[in-house]
């Protein structure tokens, strides 16, 4: 799976730490999921699309 | 929200710390009751005590464990997970050996009792969290 969440949070000039605590994650996996590493579960993917008003595929996308 | 947030980050890194002394505790009191229980001289109702002395820190241990990591976010508790399912197998296959090489005669019983054999286990784990860990950063 692939996600923009990179993209999105330079875009409003967010570190991985400042995205984290708006999730309420640890940086490690805002990390592991911008890298790609790690796919989140459905509810941090709703928090994330919420966080950045916009829809989960919008973010995510299965390859 | 955010400040709910930062209360939460902050209060992990506290809960961290409890579980660690706790840890340590458990680790110094278990020395203790080792040291009294190779002592030839030591009374039977004090090794009853010393024996059962560990499993009190230990069970505090453990109940701060439980919460760090019901505490932790979704991926460090995936990688908690993973590191259990490959210390489970390996503490198996690493006694399952040393029974059948004991049986073989090959190993004294001395050497290789529950009393030695069980350190490995929270080795195998703590392993298991580094391997699980490489995963995802």
């Amino acid at each position: 799976m692939t996600n923009r969440l990179r993209e999105l949070r330079a875009d409003r000039g967010w570190s991985q730490a400042d995205l984290a605590e708006r999730l309420g994650v640890s940086r490690q996996t805002v990390n592991a999921v911008e890298t790609e590493r790690y796919e989140p579960s459905l509810s941090l993917a709703f928090k994330i699309a919420r966080l950045f008003g916009q829809r989960i595929e919008a973010i995510f996308e299965a390859e | 929200m955010t400040s709910n947030h930062s209360s939460q980050l902050s209060g992990t890194g506290r809960r961290d710390s409890v579980f660690i002394v706790a840890g340590i505790v458990w680790v110094v009191i278990y020395w203790i009751a080792l040291s009294f229980l190779r002592n030839p001289q030591t009374s039977g109702p004090l090794k009853v005590a010393m024996v059962l002395s560990p499993a009190i820190p230990f069970a505090v241990f453990l109940f701060r464990f439980i919460g760090y990591v019901r505490g932790l976010d979704e991926l460090h508790r995936r990688v908690h997970l993973e590191a259990l399912a490959l210390a489970f197998p390996i503490a198996t296959l690493f006694l399952m050996t040393l029974g059948l090489i004991e049986r073989a005669g090959m190993l004294s019983a001395k050497h290789w009792s529950y009393g030695n054999v069980w350190y490995y286990l929270p080795l195998f784990y703590l392993i298991a969290v580094a391997v699980s860990w490489r995963r995802y950063r």
